[in-house]
Order: structure tokens, then sequence, then C-alpha cells
């Protein structure tokens, strides 16, 4: 029987931006302290400590200032960063302050401009001319790379770019083949591996195959948990199409329903799917970064090593 | 109301900002339904979404759709316009079917003035009032009609957001959003309408927080028809509030409910009984936003096909305009 391939374990920032998909009134509980880059850093070096070999993150001020942060130890040059790109509530919130989507476009045209980013403001210009959203695109995954770079050091090990869920879903719903496509083509180009995040894994993996899109060129992030949190259209589905994507990179995110299920109950749910690469697990106390990541380490390791036996 | 002979369901989107992309992503997914037209005032937007969706029409005037031979219209642009884009809709017979973001207008004037006209059209009209399709509202709401805490005695209701909680004092941008009652205030009043009946205002408090003419908070009290007396905090300057957030405590002669959108909590009889989200079947066909709105934007096209009523029309979302209003008037 073939070895599985390897699975890399990845520390998430949910908690550091006050995110629980089980209540509200739990995140906000756990803001206080999590939502601090230095507290933040440290869990993260704490996971990466104990089995994380990667940082997934939204790129936003609280996460570029956790890079600056672990970048200080000069202990994981090499981390392993997975980013995803745009952080819409960021978005959303700028759009509310400068005036909807107008204000938010003169907004970032003002930022690129001040980024001194030469390759991102000639993509710009060319996008504003001629209001090609691939140049668009460019201009914008350019941006975002240089903000990771300058916040992490120019030699960070920038493994994946990763498109937000709300951007996915809607070039799903709308059939934008040519999209997903450029945006694929552009950062192979550039030596990152393209990412999709998304919670219509079905969807995605059906759309990909009407648009023979390599799956062994990509990464998917999505929910896959014992209970189908957030799984749609159902865990049935999404369990289907797993067994589709041989050769992708699949990192399983929610993996305990937002905190809904035990670790150990949620990690042995996982290793029965075929096909998932990573998880992505956030922590939000010290211990959770320690245990979590043990755990993970000791009871797939542990599952990988009787396969390969057999 | 469609054509049964069409093998799509056309539809355009009036409003292209966060709500109007959402709503017409839902809508080309579901099945047999297409978005073929859109409509946006902002040129720069015009242009790059016409780079994007080739085959679909953009326009910057609701008139021009009218050749598009719709089954429904889904507007979702700002409060003070959804009067005059609906009557134009209806005198123009754009579109069949008509679907409206909350709240269906500005005053409860205007809101009667629709429901007459819709009246008279043959067509399914509703408005989004998404926090009916939330699983937890719906479970508590299921809990109120079996009465399973008895007749009831009280509630207290809030509408939470950080949106302006950290906006420049004296900044205008919290007047571009209309006001804080008829934004958050109004999900709450239509979840409290929805699950008491009639409330007459007993007392309203509207502050100013971000700039002198602003309605940024409400405090409000009320009493039902059937005598349930309850409270409402409303704000967008609350401190820790990431996503908006609403809730009831709903207090009956033998329990009480909690809800809010993450988790419904029953105690009754000294025993306490909780369902998270995760509980209640929470998937849906296609999830962007929150499952809410593909179940909302399903139940209309599926009332539209099959003829039957939506949740909730436009004399029954009136009733929250009738009421904002009252409260507007209680403050004065």
């Amino acid at each position: 029987m073939a070895k599985k391939k390897s699975m890399k374990f990845l520390v998430g920032d949910n908690p550091f931006h006050g995110i629980s998909h089980l209540t509200q009134e739990r995140s906000r509980k756990r803001t206080a302290s999590v939502g601090q880059s230095e507290y933040a850093a440290g869990l993260v070096t704490t996971a990466l400590e104990n089995g994380a070999e990667g940082f997934m993150f939204s790129v936003s001020e609280t996460t570029l200032s956790i890079l600056k942060e672990i970048r200080k130890t000069r202990k994981y040059e090499n981390l392993e960063l997975y980013a995803i790109v745009p952080y819409a509530y960021e978005y959303v919130r700028l759009a509310t302050k400068v005036g909807g989507i107008p204000g938010l476009a003169k907004h970032m045209t003002a930022q690129v401009l001040r980024s001194m980013n030469l390759r991102a403001i000639g993509n710009g210009i060319k996008g504003v001319i001629t209001m090609d959203p691939q140049a668009f695109m460019r201009t914008y995954v350019l941006h975002e790379i240089s903000r990771i770079r300058s916040a992490a050091g120019n030699n960070t090990n920038l493994v994946s770019v990763i498109l937000h869920e709300i951007i996915t879903e809607m070039a799903l719903a709308f059939d934008l083949d040519w999209f997903f496509k450029s945006y694929i083509e552009f950062l192979q180009k550039r030596g990152v591996k393209p990412g999709f995040e998304t919670r219509n894994f079905a969807l995605l993996v059906n759309k990909f195959r009407e648009w023979d899109i390599d799956f062994g060129e990509v990464s998917i992030t999505s929910a896959f948990n014992k209970i189908g949190f957030q799984m749609n259209p159902s865990k049935a589905d999404c369990e289907e199409a797993l067994k589709k994507v041989n050769g992708a990179d699949i990192i399983a995110m929610s993996i305990l329903a937002s905190g809904y299920l035990k670790p150990p109950e949620a990690i042995d749910y996982i290793k029965t799917l075929p096909n998932v690469t990573g998880i992505v697990v956030g922590v939000s106390k010290e211990r959770h970064a320690k245990e979590t990541f043990r755990l993970l380490h000791d009871r797939i390791e542990a599952s990988k090593q009787v396969v390969s036996d057999l | 109301m469609i054509n049964e002979s069409k093998e799509t369901f056309r539809v355009a989107v009036v409003g292209l900002g966060k709500m109007g992309l959402l709503h017409a992503s839902i809508l080309n997914v579901i099945e047999n339904v297409e978005v073929v037209g859109l409509c946006e005032k902002s040129s720069i937007i015009r242009r790059l979404v016409k780079k994007l969706l080739k085959d679909v029409k953009i326009v910057d005037d609701v008139v021009e759709l009218v050749d598009l031979d719709l089954d429904a219209i889904f507007v979702t642009t700002p409060i003070p316009t959804h009067f005059i884009i609906g009557k134009t809709i209806y005198t123009e017979n754009i579109a069949p079917n008509f679907f409206v973001e909350k709240t269906l207008a500005a005053n409860y004037s205007q809101a009667q003035e629709l429901c007459e006209l819709a009246g008279r059209s043959k067509g399914v009209n509703m408005v989004g009032y998404m926090k009916r399709f939330s699983v937890t509202f719906n479970k508590a709401k299921e809990v109120l009609s079996q009465k399973l805490i008895g007749e009831l005695s009280s509630f207290k209701a809030y509408a939470y957001s950080s949106d302006f909680a950290e906006i420049d004092k004296n900044s205008k941008v919290s007047g571009s959003r209309g006001g804080v009652l008829m934004d958050l205030g109004s999900h709450v009043a239509d979840l409290a309408l929805w699950y008491f009946g009639n409330l007459e205002v007993k007392m309203a408090n509207l502050l100013s927080i971000t700039n002198s003419g602003s309605e940024d908070e409400a405090k409000v009290d009320v009493v039902s028809n059937g005598g349930v007396e309850g409270s409402f905090d409303i704000s967008w300057c609350k401190r820790a509030y990431r996503m908006p957030e609403f809730g009831f405590r709903i207090v009956g002669r033998v329990g009480e409910l909690t809800v809010n959108d993450d988790e419904v909590e029953l105690k009754r009889g000294g025993k306490t009984t909780k369902w998270y989200r995760h509980d209640l079947n929470d998937h849906v066909g296609f999830l962007v936003g929150g499952p809410e709105y593909f179940r909302e934007d399903e139940n209309f096209i599926k009332s539209v096909l099959t003829n039957q009523h939506v949740n909730c029309d436009f004399c029954e979302a009136s009733k929250v305009d009738s009421f904002l209003e009252r409260i507007k008037t209680k403050a004065e």
C-alpha cells in the first residue's frame, strides 16, 4: 500500500482577530490578550515548537505585527507562511469609514502608491486605464506580498497566497474560470503556490474539474470536521469531492468545528479522509498551543506509521 | 408568475455594494436562475463589472432593465432610494416579482404606497429580513410557538455592532447609513414583531454619539397587545462586536429563553437545554456571507415558482416601518 503524502500542521490566526464560529461572546472574552501581537507571536512560536510547521493568516495589520514579533526572535527564518488575501473584514470596516467601495478604491490606490512597489504601481496604472480586472488582481496581490515580505523579511518562505473565501465563492458563482486560471498562472510565475479558501468545497472541485484546472498546481483550504459544520452543501458531498482531488494540497480548517468538538475525536475523523495534506488550527492559550499540536503530531503520525507498515 | 415555457429564471440586481454582490452570487448559483442584468450608479464599478461579467447587461438606470424580460428584480440600494426605485419597477413593469433589502422604505407612508402598488401586481414581493432565516432565531420561534416557556411576560432585545465604535468624533460617515434604528434596529424590531405581534411604544430615547445630528443608539420600552413588556437596546458604537449581533432574553411563566445568532438556550423545569448553530442543520446549497442569505433567496424563488407565501412580504414588513416611525415620534 502506498504511503500517505506527508501531513502539514499549521497554526491559524482566527483567535488573534477575535473570531469564533462557536459564539461571538467567546471571542469577546478572549480577544483582550490574544489580540496583542507579542502574546499572539508567543502562541505561534509555542505551536511551532510543538509540531506546527507553518502559519496560516489573513494579511492584516494584526498578523503583520505578529510576523514582525516572530522575526525579532531570529529563530524561525524558514517559517512556512500561508497568506490569505484579502482580509475581507478589514476592507469592509475600512469601506464603512472611507465612504463605500469608491472610497475604498481611492484608499487602496494611495496605499499602493505609497508602497513604492513599482511592479504593483505599473499593473495598477494598466488596470485603471483599461479597467482590466486581471491587472487589478495582480496589483493587489503584489501589494499584499510586499506587505508580508516587509514584515517577515525578504527571505521569508511564502509557500502559498490563498484567495479569501468571499472572492473564491463569488468567482465560482459567476463561472469566472479565466480569473482562477489567471491567478494560478500569475502566482506560479512568482514561485508561490496559488491557493483558494472555500466553504463550498464540492462546488469548487466540480468546477475545477470542468475547467481542467490541475489540482496538483493549487492548494485548497476548506472546512472538514466530524459534524459537517460549514461543509456545504453537505458533509457527504464534501467527502465525496475529496476523493476526486488526488495531487492537490488540501488543508482542512475548522476541524474542531470552532471548539464544538474535542481534539481527539476531531483528529480521528480527519485521519479517515483521503487526500487531506494539511491541517490548520487556531489556538488562544499557551496550553492549547502545546497540547493541540502534540496531539495532532502523535495521532496522525501514529496512523501514518500503521499505513506504511501495511 | 414565472413564464414556465422559459428554461431559466431571469433576474436583475440593482445596487452593486456588498449586499448586491452577495445576492447576485447566490442567485446565479441557484439551479435554473440566471443573473442577466445589473444596475449601478457608480461608473467605475460599472466599467469594472462589465469586464468581469461579459454576458450580463449593466446599466445605470433601472428603467433600462425593462427589455430584459425579467422574472424578478432584487433591489439592494440604500434605504432612501427604495421607494422611488420600487415605484418605477411597478409603474414601468420592469419585473413582476420584487425583492428589496430591508427596510421596505424610508418611512411608513412610502412603505404603505409600495404595499398598495404590490397589491395591484400579481407578483411575489419580499423584504430581506434575513434573521428570519437563521437557524437559531427559527428555533426560538418554534419554542415560542410550542409555548414551552408558557405565557410570555417580558423580553429584552439587543442589537450591537462596532461599526462606528472607533470613528473620529464629528465624523459624518454614519449618516450615509441612515440611523442605527433602521440599519441595525430593523432586524431586531422585525424579529420582535414576528415573535410577539404588534408592539406599542411606551418610551423611546435616541442618542447621538458620532456627531450632533447622528442617530447612534436607541433605548426603547414597549408592550405587546398581549401584555408582554419589552425593551430594546440598540447601538452601533459598542466595542468588541466584530460582527453585528442580535439577541433576545424572553421570560415566560414557566421558563426562560435566550437566543442570539450563535445559540439558543431554554431553561424550563430546572433543566437547561442549549442548541448551537452546529446542532441545527445549518447547511445550505451555497454559502457566501452567511447561510441565511441563501435560504432567503431560495425562499423568494420557490415562492415565485410555486405561488406560495414568502417570509416576509411587503405588507408584513411595513409593520417594521410603522414601528420604527412610532419610536422616532415618541423620541421627539
